[in-house]
């Protein structure tokens, strides 16, 4: 193949440079920033002094490792709860015969991705904080609306709005490509409904339901709105303690050394659980 | 007649859920937006006992607010146009070219997909007060554009890949320019994946919090950051007003999307159908 074309080089060259410019600079800018001693009152970390850990050692102290697991936690319990519940819408997409269902649920989850993480957090708290239906699930749960363990809940669900809609859609596209004979040849040969599908549909829709969570994680561990919001400070998540950092402690180099932590976190995940998948499923399960 | 019993006891189960599901994605949406119309002016129990548009006065009538509508246009159009143009560019490039090294652009370009929005703010943060841009509103453009060029590069990708290099040397070898090939051959045939990526990357600018929270000065701060200081200092429901406006721009957006694009196209027919 040829070196790059000239004409390539002038249409590639705007993206790059923004690219250089406006991200891979500035995140070997906060590299470095993350191991500069902090000097309180000062935008920036001290220049002159060695460079060192310690703005990573203080993140190994139990409080910030708790927030780590909540995180972690949070996140995952919300894509969970996401597959499960949009499995189902995913299949009523893909195999209903009327195209009225179909165009009206595509246009419904399309309009729930596209809509505004602040109409999202403000709508579930109206109704499932203090003023909606707060008090009665708190109470099924045995928690106090005001308790940490409801803020989590909070989060959780306001993680999974989001994640449903994306699910179904990323989902979709595996189910309707699954022969739906299979399923009713399972049937004919003396399955029950539930093991039909437990046998056939499912398992062949492994790859996309993978490829779903994978998608919902990485985006829910990264979620700040909802968190923000939703958590009512009581669950803060990486890019919450990041944001803090900055706007109440003006901590730059402990703020960095956190988006660090949050960047390595995701990177983890999404090539991590990709290069497992790749490994334990065959085919092009991504 | 036992199976039976059990398959539409399934059946009845799923469906259980589907609708479950369906009144938790849509229930809290309908009660913001019923509450918008609360006469009362306090924040009180659903449902409202009266209805009014006191709400949205408020929300108009704030200048908070107003302001920071019209500098959230303003910077996504500014966003969309440029990450649009640069995007298209990039997808040229990698589309119409012979050249080593072009699926490791490729992911190059989308890497900002991969990186939290506030790493990306806090290291812009960093690097524009040292480079000394203090101007809000180009601190907040550089951030969007680079925020939002994965969506214009992925989708004019998708738009440019079905057309085939031949069809551009048959423009050119009847005498066009490469400015005429572009606009008559090219564009009209990549236009619904370009025009599908601007407008995901105006919807995610427009809605952008974690990114600009870092960057945004008094002088350009945008309606989600008003909407959402207002938010932690009292919960009353001028937001609830913003939030049905917003609702509203969403649904114009999926509009245009279903015009451009096709919603049914996005996600594609299957096989077995």
């Amino acid at each position: 193949m040829p070196l790059i074309p000239a004409r390539a080089v002038v249409l590639l060259a705007p993206g790059l440079i923004v690219l250089a410019i406006l991200l891979f600079l500035p995140l070997a800018n906060i590299a470095v920033e993350s191991i500069r001693p902090y000097v309180p009152g000062k935008i920036g970390g001290a220049r002159d002094a060695p460079f060192t850990l310690e703005n990573y050692a203080a993140l190994l102290h139990p409080v910030y490792l708790g927030y780590l697991g909540t995180m972690i936690w949070c996140a995952f319990a919300a894509t969970l709860l996401a597959l499960v519940t949009a499995y189902p819408i995913a299949y009523v997409i893909a195999r209903t015969r009327t195209h009225f269902i179909r165009i009206a649920l595509v246009g419904l989850l399309a309009g729930l991705l596209f809509l505004s993480a602040l109409v999202r957090v403000y709508s579930l708290e109206l109704s499932f904080g203090t003023v909606g239906l707060g008090r009665t699930i708190a109470r099924l749960m045995g928690v106090t609306p005001n308790s940490r363990s409801y803020a989590e809940f909070l989060v959780t669900i306001g993680l999974a709005h989001h994640a449903i809609p994306l699910s179904a859609l990323l989902m979709t596209a595996t189910i309707q490509n699954i022969n739906p004979r299979l399923a009713e040849a399972a049937q004919a040969l003396g399955a029950p409904l539930w093991r039909a599908h437990l046998s056939t549909t499912i398992p062949l829709s492994t790859p996309g339901l993978l490829s779903a969570f994978l998608v919902c994680y990485t985006i829910n561990l990264s979620a700040f709105v909802v968190p923000m919001v939703l958590g009512r400070g009581k669950v803060h998540f990486l890019s919450n303690l990041v944001y803090d950092r900055y706007g109440e402690l003006a901590n730059f180099p402990s703020g960095s050394a956190i988006a660090i932590e949050l960047l390595l976190v995701t990177l983890v995940v999404t090539y991590g659980f990709g290069w497992m998948v790749r490994r334990l499923v065959p085919g092009d399960a991504r | 007649m036992m199976r039976r019993a059990v398959d539409n006891a399934w059946r009845a189960a799923v469906i259980a859920l589907l609708a479950l599901t369906l009144a938790f994605l849509i229930g809290p949406l309908i009660v913001a937006i019923m509450m918008s119309f609360d006469a009362r002016g306090f924040l009180a129990p659903f449902p409202p006992t009266a209805l009014s548009l006191r709400w949205y006065g408020t929300f108009f009538a704030d200048k908070s607010f107003v302001a920071g509508l019209k500098m959230s246009l303003a910077l996504a159009v500014a966003a969309t146009l440029i990450s649009g143009a640069v995007g298209t560019a990039a997808a040229l490039a990698l589309t119409q070219y012979e050249f080593r090294g072009k699926a490791f652009l490729s992911g190059l370009f989308l890497s900002p997909l991969m990186i939290p929005a506030v790493v990306i703010g806090l290291a812009l943060l960093i690097f524009v007060s040292r480079w000394g841009i203090f101007n809000g509103f180009s601190r907040l453009l550089c951030a969007h554009v680079i925020v939002t060029l994965p969506f214009t590069i992925r989708s004019s990708l998708a738009g440019l890949a079905g057309i085939r290099r031949s069809m551009v040397d048959a423009a050119l070898s009847l005498g066009a320019n490469d400015r005429q090939a572009f606009f008559d051959i090219t564009f009209p045939l990549a236009k619904t994946g370009i025009i599908a990526g601007c407008v995901f990357a105006f919807a995610f600018s427009l809605d952008d919090v974690a990114v600009s929270l870092f960057l945004y000065d008094t002088n350009s701060v945008t309606l989600p950051i008003a909407l959402v200081s207002h938010m932690r200092a009292n919960f009353d429901l001028s937001v609830a007003a913003a939030a049905t406006f917003l609702a509203f721009i969403t649904v114009l957006l999926i509009v245009v999307l279903d015009r451009t694009v096709g919603l049914n196209r996005v996600i594609g027919q299957g096989v077995y159908r």
